[in-house]
C-alpha cells in the first residue's frame, strides 16, 4: 500500500515536471526516440531482407538442387566466391542429364541488358534457359503462351516477357504479343507475357530459349548455374553425390558447388543473424548518444532543482528517496522516448510492408523497451546520485 | 535549571568550515543549549552570527564538527543518513522564510509530503489530519490550488500545516515572517503563539527582529557563534 502510493507520487511528480516543460521533455526523449526508431527499423529491414531472399529461394520449390560456380554455400564456404568459379556449358548439361532420378535439368544463363521495342528502350534481365524453367519458377502466362521444347531445339527467336517489362514497353502488357523486340542485335518475337508475381527480378525479365542466346548474347555459350528438379525428396542426397562425381571430372572441387535448398536457407539464416547483430550495433550507437543526452539534461535538472532536493530532505527524504526520485524521471523520459520511437517505427514498417516484407518482431519490441529503460536507469544514476549526495543544508539555501 | 525534559540538548557544540584558502571559519563555538518541551523560544542575532547554522543543527540538517546533539537520548552525530532522515521526518517540522513549498504539488499534497517519507506506522490518518489542519488554518478551500496561486500569508500557513502533519516534537521556524508584510507576519506569529499555548507545541524561531522575539518566552541571543544571553 505504502509502496504503491510512493510509486504513484514519484510518477506523478515526474509527470508534473514533464508537463511543465514539454519542449525540453520532448527534446530529451528525442534522442532515445531516434535511437529506438533506428534500431527497430534496422532490425525490421534486416528481417525483411532475409524474408525476401528466403522467399526467392523457397519459390523455386522443394526438391531443388542448384549447381553454382565457386565453393558456394556448401561446406561453410564463402558465398562471396559465387563468382569466379566454373563456367558450365552444354557438355555439363548433357552429362548430368544422363544421371538417374533427375526430373529436369535447367541450365540458366543470366545477363543484364537493354531491350527495345519500336519506341522504348528498357533495362531487362535476360534469362536464357530451357522450357522446364517455367515449371521450376512456377511461371504462368498472362497472355499468349510459353515457348516449348521444340523452340529450344529450333533456336527459335522467341521471348516470354515478364509482366512489368511488357508493361514498361507497351503500356498494356497484352499488346506486347506478336511484337518484335531487340536485345543486343537479336530480334525476338514476343510469344507470351507472364503473370505478375511480385518479384522484380522476374517481372522485369525476358525469358529466351538458351540456344537462341548462344553466339549472340551468350557468346561463350556458358551458364551461370544449372538447376535440377529431383523426382523425390529422399533422393536429393544421392543425386547430389552423383552430380558432384560427374562434375569433378571436369572441375576442381572449389570451382563449383552442388547445393540443396535447405542448405541455402540455413546459410541465409546464418548470414542474416550476423547482419542483424551488426545493424543492432549501429543502431545502439544512437541509443547511447540519446542516453548521454538524457544524462546531460538530468544533470541540469538536478542543479535547477537543488532547492527542491533540500526541501524534500528537510521533510525527511533519505538519500535513497532522492535517488529514486531522479531515477524515476530519467527512466520515464527514456521509456517515453522508447515507446514513441517504437510506435513510429511500427507505423513506418506497416507503411513499407506494402512493397517490402519488413517485419517488427517481439524481440525488437522487447529490445526497444528494455534498452530504453536500461539507458534511463544507467544514464540517470550519475545525476541522481549527485542529487542524493547534496547536503540538505546547502541544498535548501541554494538560490 | 531544568524544569521539564529536554527535547534536544546541544553539548559543547562546534561547527567549523574550512574556507578555500584553508583558513578555518568557526560558525559555532562551544554551544551548550537545551530546548525543553512546550517552550516557545527565539534564536536572535544579526546576519552572520551563526543563528542559521545553529538552527540547521537543531533541525538535524547539518552535523557538528565537534560536540553532541542529543535527541531522545541518542547522539545524532552517530546516526547514518537513513536514521537521521527518519528522525528529521518525525521529530521536527520546518517553516522557512521562503515558504519552500513545491509549486508542482497542490496545497494538500504539499502538506502530505512529509507523510510520504515516513517509515513508521502512523497512529493517525495523514489525510484526515491534513484536512483538519487546513480547516484550522483557513486554507481548506485552497487544498487543490497550487502554491503560486495563493497569497504569501496563505503559503506560510500551508508551510506551518506541513510542519505539523507528522505531529513533531519541535517546530523550527527560520525567519518565518521575513517574506511577509507586517500584518500577515503578525498573523503567523499569532498562529505560532496559539499553537504553543493551546496545544503545547514546542516552537523554536530564528529571527533578527527583536519585536518578534519578544513575543516568545525565551530569547537566545547569538553573536559570533556563541550564546551571549539566554533570557527566559
Amino acid at each position: 500500500m505504502k509502496i504503491t502510493i510512493e510509486i504513484y507520487l514519484l510518477l506523478k511528480s515526474a509527470w508534473a515536471d514533464f508537463k511543465r516543460d514539454k519542449v525540453r521533455t520532448g527534446l530529451t526523449s528525442l534522442g532515445i526516440m531516434i535511437g529506438v526508431l533506428s534500431v527497430v527499423l534496422l532490425i525490421a529491414f534486416g528481417l525483411g531482407l532475409k524474408n525476401y531472399i528466403r522467399d526467392q529461394f523457397e519459390s523455386l520449390g522443394a526438391n531443388l538442387v542448384m549447381i553454382l560456380p565457386g565453393a558456394g554455400f556448401s561446406g561453410g564456404g564463402n558465398p562471396a566466391s559465387l563468382t569466379g568459379g566454373a563456367e558450365f556449358d552444354e557438355k555439363d548439361v548433357s552429362s548430368i542429364n544422363k544421371l538417374p532420378n533427375i526430373k529436369y535439368v535447367v541450365p540458366v544463363f543470366i545477363h543484364s541488358s537493354t531491350v527495345s521495342s519500336a519506341n522504348e528502350e528498357k533495362k531487362v534481365n535476360v534469362m536464357g534457359a530451357n522450357e522446364d524453367m517455367f515449371s521450376l519458377l512456377n511461371l504462368k502466362v498472362h497472355a499468349g503462351e510459353l515457348w516449348t521444347k521444340s523452340d529450344v531445339e529450333k533456336k527459335a527467336k522467341v521471348a516470354v516477357l515478364g509482366y512489368t517489362i511488357a508493361e514498361n514497353l507497351y503500356k498494356n502488357p497484352s499488346e506486347a504479343l506478336g511484337k518484335t523486340i531487340r536485345i543486343e542485335g537479336l530480334r525476338l518475337k514476343v510469344v507470351g507475357v507472364s503473370k505478375k508475381i511480385g518479384n522484380q527480378e522476374r517481372d522485369e525479365a525476358a525469358f529466351i530459349p538458351y540456344t537462341t542466346t548462344f553466339g549472340s548474347i551468350n557468346t561463350k555459350k556458358t551458364f551461370f548455374a544449372i538447376y535440377l528438379g529431383i523426382a523425390n525428396q529422399d533422393l536429393v542426397g544421392e543425386v547430389k553425390e552423383s552430380v558432384e562425381t560427374t562434375l569433378l571430372r571436369r572441375y576442381d572441387k572449389d570451382k563449383f558447388s552442388v547445393t540443396e535448398q535447405s542448405e541455402i536457407l540455413s546459410s541465409i539464416n546464418q548470414i542474416f543473424a550476423i547482419l542483424n547483430l551488426f545493424l543492432i550495433a549501429i543502431g545502439s550507437i544512437s541509443l547511447i548518444v540519446g542516453g548521454v543526452g538524457i544524462m546531460n539534461i538530468m544533470y541540469a535538472t538536478v542543479t535547477e532543482r537543488t532547492r527542491e532536493v533540500g526541501i524534500r530532505r528537510a521533510l525527511g527524504a533519505t538519500r535513497k528517496d532522492i535517488l529514486l526520485h531522479f531515477l524515476t524521471e530519467s527512466t520515464m523520459l527514456s521509456l517515453f522516448g522508447g515507446i514513441v520511437g517504437l510506435v513510429l517505427a511500427s507505423a513506418i514498417v506497416l507503411f513499407i510492408r506494402n512493397w517490402f516484407p519488413v517485419a517488427v518482431n517481439v524481440f525488437a519490441v522487447i529490445l526497444a523497451i528494455g534498452v530504453s529503460s536500461a539507458i534511463g536507469i544507467f544514464f540517470g544514476v550519475f545525476p541522481a546520485k549527485k542529487a542524493a549526495d547534496l547536503s540538505p543544508m546547502e541544498a535548501i539555501r541554494y538560490e | 535549571m531544568k524544569t521539564t525534559s529536554s527535547i534536544i540538548s546541544l553539548k559543547n557544540l562546534w561547527k567549523e568550515y574550512v574556507l578555500g584558502d584553508e583558513t578555518v571559519f568557526t560558525a559555532l563555538r562551544d554551544i551548550n543549549l537545551d530546548i525543553h518541551e512546550g517552550e516557545f523560544s527565539a534564536i536572535i542575532g544579526p546576519s552572520g552570527s551563526g543563528k542559521s547554522t545553529l538552527m540547521h543543527m537543531i533541525g538535524l540538517l547539518d552535523k557538528p564538527t565537534r560536540g553532541e546533539i542529543i535527541v531522545n537520548g541518542n547522539d545524532v552525530a552517530k546516526l547514518d543518513d537513513n536514521q537521521t532522515s527518519t528522525l528529521r521526518n518525525s521529530y521536527v517540522g520546518f517553516v522557512f522564510q521562503q515558504f519552500n513549498l513545491l509549486n508542482k504539488l497542490t496545497i494538500k499534497e504539499n502538506i502530505l509530503l512529509p507523510a510520504t517519507y515516513s517509515r513508521r506506522k502512523l497512529d493517525f490518518d495523514p489525510d484526515e489530519r491534513a484536512e483538519m489542519l487546513m480547516e484550522k488554518f483557513g486554507i481548506l478551500s485552497k487544498k487543490d490550488s497550487f502554491p503560486n496561486k495563493i497569497s504569501g500569508g496563505q503559503q506560510q500557513r500551508v508551510a506551518v500545516a506541513r510542519a505539523l502533519i507528522m505531529k513533531p516534537q519541535l517546530v523550527l521556524a527560520d525567519e518565518p515572517t521575513g517574506n511577509l508584510d507586517r500584518k500577515t507576519g503578525t498573523e503567523i506569529i499569532n498562529l505560532f503563539e496559539d499553537l504553543n499555548k493551546s496545544e503545547g507545541i514546542t516552537v523554536v524561531m530564528v529571527t533578527h527582529e527583536m519585536e518578534i522575539a519578544e513575543r516568545t518566552g525565551r530569547q537566545i541571543k547569538i553573536l559570533d557563534g556563541q550564546v551571549v544571553s539566554d533570557k527566559k
